[in-house]
């Protein structure tokens, strides 16, 4: 990977300047006054010449006079802008004391400040010594900008190349230690199959690790693609939360579900929005005392379409809530039945529902516990 | 009731062989052939006449999806199950297209690759018995 420039000194030797005025004696005082400050000093007499001499100078600043015969100082600025967008040096317009329309009407064509004549040659150095500095430091964030950009991509190809290939070996591990376990091969002494229990468990936990990373990277690679199709959110959140049963069982937990028997269809992608459930679910479980309730609504109605998730945990620090949905934004709460958390489900959950076109948010209820809520769009 | 056909597995990795041979000795009969890239496969493939090929899609040189199209031609009747780590739908459906019969994520607890493998059989051999495949 590239090494992230560092701020350079800065140094306006040899910066590019085009002057453009149609009275030569402007020119003349303007490169008298320009002339100890070592620039390179281009000019040009009229609009259509400053055109043709900026493509081939590419100057860095442009004294512009307001008022020239044919196209003026306003058309040419607003040409130059047109034409190189936000490439463009910025445009200083020279105008006449009196002329205060000019200014506001220079501005208003993309120029960036005003030398009033007759000039002052401290004030005329310092205004174009001040936005040489800010043109080089504008340039120099874009590519600062373009430099990250191009690392956090190269990042999550990393990730994802990385998640890849960790995947089948840790399915291996998890599976042949699960033959272990079950007596397939034989029978295990309680020592030897307490250890390969715990090499089943870790397994598990890095691939749930692993998969997250990859729905990162995926995400962020803006390759996650939705397969929208009508849904009945409350069939996808019973099956959620007759599987969820099973495992919050080991705690005592109880999920309950108040969607039943209510149907609600949805434009979504059926298997993105069952693993924002699950995940909203297993937290839930997770962050939850034992022997606590779940409890899991489907708001449906005219106009809407949603559900929702509320535990009976300690609910979330208000000084943490902004960490909530962010990559890696593990909270000082932690599981009550020593669970792993990655830190990554509500930031993925979060992408899938933005992917969606909905809202996820979180609320703590008065008392105890927290609400998290998805709204989803309405099919048309 | 156990599978009485021959199947053949196809994947580069020795531990995922490792662990699916495992999971068909649970619906399995006679030992499972294995191959550990593409060209091994169509050549056990030719030698066997396997009823069954598990085939995974990631393997250097011959991949899955051409080692499929060269089984499909082989055989046009050959019952193909894709192996896959990343399923991307691309695949899937490329795939699907050159004639597979169905697939199956690598890392699938191996109770629901158990499942998985028994519906294909239910649905593609007569109750559980299997002969070699007619040219």
């Amino acid at each position: 990977m590239e090494h992230l420039t560092s701020l350079p000194e800065i140094d306006l030797e040899g910066r590019k300047i085009l002057i453009v005025d149609d009275d030569r004696v402007n020119l003349r005082i303007l490169k008298g006054i320009l002339k100890g400050a070592h620039y390179v000093i281009s000019e040009a007499e009229s609009g259509e010449a400053a055109l043709e001499i900026y493509e081939k100078v590419r100057p860095q600043l442009v004294l512009l006079d307001v008022m020239m015969p044919g196209i003026d100082g306003l058309e040419t600025c607003r040409r130059l802008r047109q034409t190189y967008a936000s490439d463009c040096a910025p445009v200083i317009f020279i105008t006449a004391k009196s002329e205060s329309d000019d200014v506001v009407e220079g501005l208003a064509a993309g120029g960036v400040d005003y030398l009033p004549k007759p000039f002052k040659p401290k004030e005329v150095l310092a205004r174009i010594r001040a936005h040489l500095q800010s043109q080089i430091l504008i340039e120099h964030q874009k590519l600062l900008v373009e430099q990250l950009s191009n690392a956090n991509a190269s990042k999550n190809k990393f990730l994802g190349m990385a998640a890849h290939d960790l995947r089948n070996p840790l399915a291996s591990i998890r599976g042949l230690a699960e033959f272990l376990s079950d007596g397939t091969v034989g029978p295990l002494t309680p020592d030897q199959l307490d250890l390969v229990k715990t090499i089943h468990g870790a397994s598990q936990s890095m691939l749930d690790l692993v998969n997250e990373l990859l729905d990162v990277a995926t995400i962020e690679a803006g390759e996650l693609r939705l397969q929208l199709e009508l849904q009945d959110l409350g069939a996808l959140l019973e099956k959620s939360v007759y599987l969820s049963n099973i495992e919050a069982a080991k705690k005592t937990t109880k999920i309950i579900c108040t969607a039943s028997g209510d149907s609600s269809f949805a434009l979504v992608d059926g298997a993105k929005i069952r693993q924002v459930i699950d995940n909203l679910i297993s937290n839930a479980a997770k962050f939850s005392p034992p022997g606590s309730t779940i409890t899991v609504e489907l708001h449906a109605g005219p106009g809407r379409r949603g559900f929702s998730v509320k535990d009976q945990g300690p609910g979330i620090p208000e000084s943490e809530k902004d960490k909530l949905f962010k990559d890696f934004g593990r909270l000082s709460v932690k599981p009550t039945g020593g669970e792993k958390s990655t830190g990554l489900g509500l930031a993925i959950c979060r992408k899938i529902i933005d992917a969606h076109g909905g809202m996820i948010s979180a609320e703590n209820l008065p008392g105890l516990g927290c609400e998290f809520r998805v709204t989803l769009p309405c099919p048309p | 009731m156990k599978f009485s056909g021959s199947i053949l597995l196809v994947d580069d990795e020795a531990h995922i062989r490792k662990f699916i041979a495992l999971v068909l000795r649970q619906i399995q009969e006679a030992k499972t052939i294995e191959a550990s890239n593409g060209e091994e496969a169509l050549a056990l493939y030719a030698q066997h006449r396997p009823a069954l090929v598990l085939l995974d899609v990631n393997m250097p040189k011959l991949g899955g999806l051409e080692t499929l199209r060269a089984l499909k031609t082989i055989n046009p009747e050959c019952v193909v199950v894709m192996l896959t780590s990343l399923a991307t739908r691309q695949v899937i459906e490329e795939a699907a297209e050159f004639g597979a019969t169905n697939y199956i994520r690598k890392d699938t607890p191996k109770d629901e690759i158990l499942k998985a493998l028994r519906e294909t059989i239910e649905e593609n051999f007569d109750s559980a018995e299997s002969s070699p495949s007619p040219l």
